[in-house]
């Protein structure tokens, strides 16, 4: 056995010399790398965990935000068409109202016009009538050479223009 | 004299025994390699791990996805439990034995050295004394290529396995498991069987003491004998009588393609070593069903 173990090149010193340069790999290479390493893997593997569970939360907040935007859009719309409905009807009798009113102004002031019209013909055919009269009197007075008093005035005038058609 | 003849013939070193450097005592060829591998070794990983970010540079991401994988290895075979506590071992071993396995495969280890001046700069590697030593010491020998080196790996593992045997399952435990009945027997079956599961015990015992030599030799026999088929395959052509530039030519082509697969027995001696040790730790710490935890 020793026999095998000296052509081998066994020895106790170079042993354990190599025995001390393996515990030393062993011991540094524990602390400054494999240490370190699992350490740096295990948080990056958690801030990885975590990072995900941000992502569903914000995915899931997205989610709640889209959909309450997609109600409010809704609800703006029909707000929206709502307040369009209502002013176009508003629109529409405030026309119809205006319409009416106008209308009737028009009606009122066709109906003053008409009035005034006729009340200007009264008066210019009174006027004329009066003028006539007044004509026929004069005539009459310088045809007989006789002044005539108030009562053949009136009565001529009122012959006169009673034979007047106007 | 130092022989810088090493760019084109690949000579092994001389002997499987690692030779004591020239004055130094026990201060081997191997023990000065497994200083330069190991200095090597701290020195990138302290580098890579000086400063951690958690968006890592390219040596930190090196080290990482090594160690990541590598515990991802582990605890597949020893699982959850016992991965935290074997891992650093068992890296330890693989990155050690693969960077000692291809360090051994620059060029200059093993052909660097002293021996018979047969040249301005060249010394006879075949050289062989008259009481049938070779005279020639390389200045490098692969940390592997030595015994000594590779039962220390296996020592180191052996302790750490014993270790965690004992925190796992407790001093009886442990005996337990080794001389115990298996298979969850029951009654009168389990005290008739006793002798023999005793007797399974014992061999079992003679297997671990064996585990140290077997992983050891296993190793240092493939380094070796890779060391060796470099170096035959380097005077190849000196052997079969070529001429002298011939030979020169021929010692760097003839090895390429052997230093491709030792490339490959490198990486793959690293693997079985430290996956023996990580079934050794898996056996010696799983519970048998029904044990208490």
């Amino acid at each position: 056995m020793a026999g095998i173990l000296e052509t081998f090149g066994l020895d106790w010193a170079k042993f354990l010399s190599q025995v001390i340069i393996v515990l030393i790999v062993y011991g540094i290479l524990s602390k400054y790398a494999f240490g370190p390493v699992l350490s740096m893997l295990d948080a990056r593997r958690r801030r990885i965990a975590e990072g995900e569970a941000n992502l569903e939360t914000i995915k899931a907040d997205l989610g709640k935000a889209e959909e309450k935007v997609r109600a409010m859009l809704e609800k703006a719309n029909a707000d929206a068409e709502r307040l369009i409905t209502e002013a176009r009807d508003s629109a529409e009798a405030v026309r119809a109202q205006k319409t009416q009113e106008a209308i009737k102004e028009a009606q009122s002031i066709l109906e003053k016009a008409r009035e005034a019209s006729r009340l200007e013909h009264e008066a210019a055919l009174g006027e004329l009538k009066r003028d006539f009269g007044r004509l026929v009197i004069d005539a009459t007075s310088k045809v007989t050479g006789k002044v005539l008093d108030d009562k053949d005035q009136k009565r001529i005038n009122e012959e006169a223009v009673g034979q007047v058609a106007l | 004299m130092v022989s810088f003849d090493s760019v084109l013939p690949m000579l092994a070193a001389g002997g499987i025994g690692a030779p004591t450097l020239p004055s130094l005592g026990w201060f081997t060829n191997s023990i000065f390699v497994a200083i330069v591998v190991t200095s090597a070794i701290l020195l990138f990983t302290r580098m890579a791990t000086r400063r951690m970010e958690l968006i890592p540079g390219t040596k930190q991401n090196l080290v990482e996805y090594l160690i990541e994988f590598l515990y991802g290895q582990v605890e597949g075979i020893v699982g959850k439990h016992v991965a935290p506590k074997a891992f650093p071992l068992l890296a330890t071993v693989f990155i050690f034995i693969l960077v000692s396995n291809w360090f051994g495969l620059l060029p200059g280890v093993g052909t660097i050295g002293w021996g018979e001046k047969v040249g301005p700069f060249l010394v006879d590697s075949e050289f062989v004394d008259a009481g049938g030593h070779h005279t020639f010491t390389p200045l490098l020998r692969p940390a592997t290529a030595d015994l000594n080196m590779t039962l220390a790996l296996a020592t180191v593992f052996m302790v750490v396995w014993f270790y965690l045997s004992i925190k796992e399952l407790g001093v009886w435990g442990t005996l337990v498991h080794i001389f115990g009945p298996k298979g969850g027997l029951q009654g009168m079956l389990k005290y008739m069987l006793m002798p023999i599961f005793i007797f399974v015990g014992i061999i079992e015992v003679v297997s671990i003491v064996f585990r140290p030599m077997s992983l050891s030799l296993r190793l240092l026999g493939n380094i070796f004998a890779g060391e060796t088929l470099l170096h035959t395959m380097g005077n190849l052509g000196a052997t079969i009588g070529l001429p002298v530039w011939a030979a020169k030519i021929s010692s760097v082509i003839f090895p390429l393609p052997f230093y491709f697969m030792e490339i490959l027995v490198g990486a793959l001696q690293a693997t079985v070593f430290s996956l023996l040790c990580a079934v050794y730790i898996k056996l010696a710490t799983t519970h048998e069903e029904g044990d208490h935890h």
